[in-house]
């Protein structure tokens, strides 16, 4: 009973439009209040958030992926892989594709990635003739990619709520990622040559691909030494981030020489707003947090979650139509707060490996940022293309069920995710 | 009133720059260590301060454009009339929240003060300066609040706007 009515108020004060963070909050404390409490654990459990070191990397990676951004890194990634891969049977979709990986690689944000490569892959497409659904679909999908390839913002919020090493983590990300794209790539190939009706592009000749890829060299390098730093174990996560937002800087603005100071002052407060948006929802997710632990309450969800299913398949199952459903109206990190502390002590009881229901978590949000009516990756194709919301959650249905077959093969292959991180 | 809108606008340039500079102390700390094998004791505990600081500081002014993250989904299918009430009830409530942290974390902080107490890290800081940004930003919040009850009521919103990882 207690626990309907607190979900009830949460989702109430939600659906009434009191920004995640403060309702979050507000629950939270009036739980202490009602509890008993001291309601001095608001504001201490605000700061002790902010007093985390892994934390200091969201700033940093957002810096880091809108410096790149503003820096026009997306059009020189994008030509290098084009001249290398365009004249494939739906060349251009695979290039798109590579490009997100590749961007996803630098970036800890599914948004940029979409908005990134979104800017210079969808006037192309089009302007070759492909349908244009398939084309918001791939990119709004192609950008989760950024989230779930490391570095990744939702992987560090993850670890953070749940003391699970980040770095573990991140390497987890590593295989399933590189699955997703295989599947994507896979798929438009499959595309172009039953559905095409596109112009294919002629071979791009040695002395494009050379010039093109000689642009493209500084980010690809930018990537391959913050995931090697942080795998060899050189820097931390934060201080891999710090580095990047340092080099990013560098190669835009003293290398290519793209990077204008009006680009580098949106870049720091486009960071600033995201920043602060997603730390304040932390925070007010550790109130909450806190109030229901002293209730007792993920306790009593784990008993009866154990009582009434009994196999891990079921439960997967359960979670995941929850997540889905959770997923149409709730933002993607929102989703991974509340729900995390309530879900992780029932499926570690059932015997899955925190690491792995992390990345569980981060394939089920990718699949919420591309549902209506709320995805945010949709917002972005929509206001990158203009293109009409209804064309591109169209576009995407078919991508969605690339995400289902790789929570299947995670499922029934741990190790997919596990081998990285602890086996290699 | 505007110059209490510029106060918020410059809080918030005042949080990007403090999270720019914790990326530039922090590459700092790196190339220090790596390179010259003389790690600070400073970089890490100031970057912190940054993060603390820039995001109590940006709270308020996202408030104002509309630019925390919130569930839309229900509240565009009601009335126009009704949603301004719900609006104006939302900005009842985060003023709440912002004016009871804010009085307990005065508490918190003003305690630190007057007792001296210290974080006891390398650099040894009064505690008080991290726990500071707690009242200050939340009485800028609650400001902010009031303000944007009286705009959801009259219907004067700024439009929300997209954006997130």
């Amino acid at each position: 009973m207690t626990v309907l009515i607190i979900l009830g108020s949460l989702f109430g004060l939600l659906l009434m439009r009191v920004p995640v963070a403060f309702a979050l909050g507000t629950v939270g404390l009036a739980m202490l209040l009602i509890g008993g409490f001291s309601p001095l654990m608001a504001p201490q459990s605000m700061l002790s958030t902010l007093d985390g070191f892994i934390l200091l990397a969201v700033p940093l990676f957002l810096l880091m992926s809108n410096v790149l951004l503003k820096g026009g890194v997306g059009q020189d990634l994008f030509a290098a892989v084009q001249a290398w891969v365009g004249h494939w049977p739906g060349g251009l979709a695979v290039a798109t594709i590579l490009s997100c990986g590749v961007f996803a690689a630098i970036s800890g944000s599914s948004v940029a990635t979409a908005a990134t490569i979104g800017t210079v892959a969808i006037p192309e497409m089009i302007s070759r003739g492909y349908d244009r659904r398939f084309v918001y679909g791939l990119l709004a999908a192609g950008g989760t990619l950024g989230i779930l390839i490391p570095p990744s913002i939702p992987m560090i919020v993850y670890g953070f709520v749940t003391e699970e090493s980040v770095i573990s983590l991140f390497l987890a990300g590593v295989g399933p990622g590189l699955l997703l794209i295989t599947l994507f790539i896979g798929f438009s190939m499959i595309y172009a040559r039953y559905w095409g009706g596109f112009v294919d592009q002629p071979a791009a000749d040695w002395a494009t691909r050379k010039a093109t890829s000689k642009r493209a060299l500084p980010s690809v390098g930018l990537a391959m030494l913050i995931i090697g730093g942080i795998y060899a174990g050189a820097f931390t996560p934060t201080e891999a981030a710090a580095i990047g937002f340092s080099a990013a800087v560098v190669i835009t603005a003293l290398v290519l020489r793209t990077l204008t100071w009006r680009g580098f002052k949106e870049a720091c407060v486009e960071s600033m707003i995201t920043t602060v948006a997603i730390l304040l929802i932390i925070g007010g997710a550790k109130i909450f947090g806190k109030a229901i632990a002293l209730y007792r309450i993920p306790q009593d969800i784990s008993t009866f979650l154990s009582q009434a299913i009994d196999t891990p398949l079921v439960f997967i199952l359960a979670v995941t139509v929850v997540l889905l459903l959770m997923g149409l109206v709730f933002e993607a990190l929102s989703m991974v707060l509340i729900m995390t502390p309530v879900l992780l002590p029932a499926a570690m009881n059932m015997g899955f490996d925190p690491i792995w229901f992390g990345i569980y978590m981060v394939i089920m949000v990718e699949c919420a940022l591309i549902t209506p009516p709320v995805g945010l990756n949709l917002y972005v194709i929509q206001s990158v293309a203009k293109a009409p919301l209804g064309e591109v959650a169209h576009g995407v249905l078919m991508f969605l069920w690339l995400m289902f077959i790789t929570v299947a093969v995670l499922y029934v292959w741990p190790d997919l995710a596990l081998y990285i991180p602890f086996k290699l | 009133m505007r110059s209490f809108n510029l106060l918020v606008a410059m809080a918030a340039s005042v949080a990007a720059v403090l999270f720019a500079l914790a990326g530039v102390m922090l590459s700092y700390e790196v190339v220090a260590r790596y390179f010259f094998s003389s790690p600070t004791i400073w970089a890490a505990e100031l970057s912190q301060l940054c993060l603390i600081w820039g995001s109590f500081l940006g709270m308020s002014w996202l408030l104002a454009e509309q630019r925390h993250i919130r569930v839309d989904a229900v509240a565009f299918l009601l009335p126009e009339r009704l949603r301004r009430c719900l609006d104006a009830f939302a900005m009842v409530v985060v003023a709440l929240f912002a004016v009871i942290v804010a009085v307990w974390g005065f508490d918190i902080f003003f305690d630190s003060f007057s007792r001296g107490r210290t974080t006891g890290s390398l650099l040894n800081l009064p505690s008080w300066i991290a726990e500071l940004s707690i009242p200050v930003g939340f009485m800028l919040l609650f400001a902010q609040a009031l303000i944007e009850t009286l705009r959801a009521w009259k219907g004067l919103h700024k439009q929300a706007s997209v954006h997130e990882v």
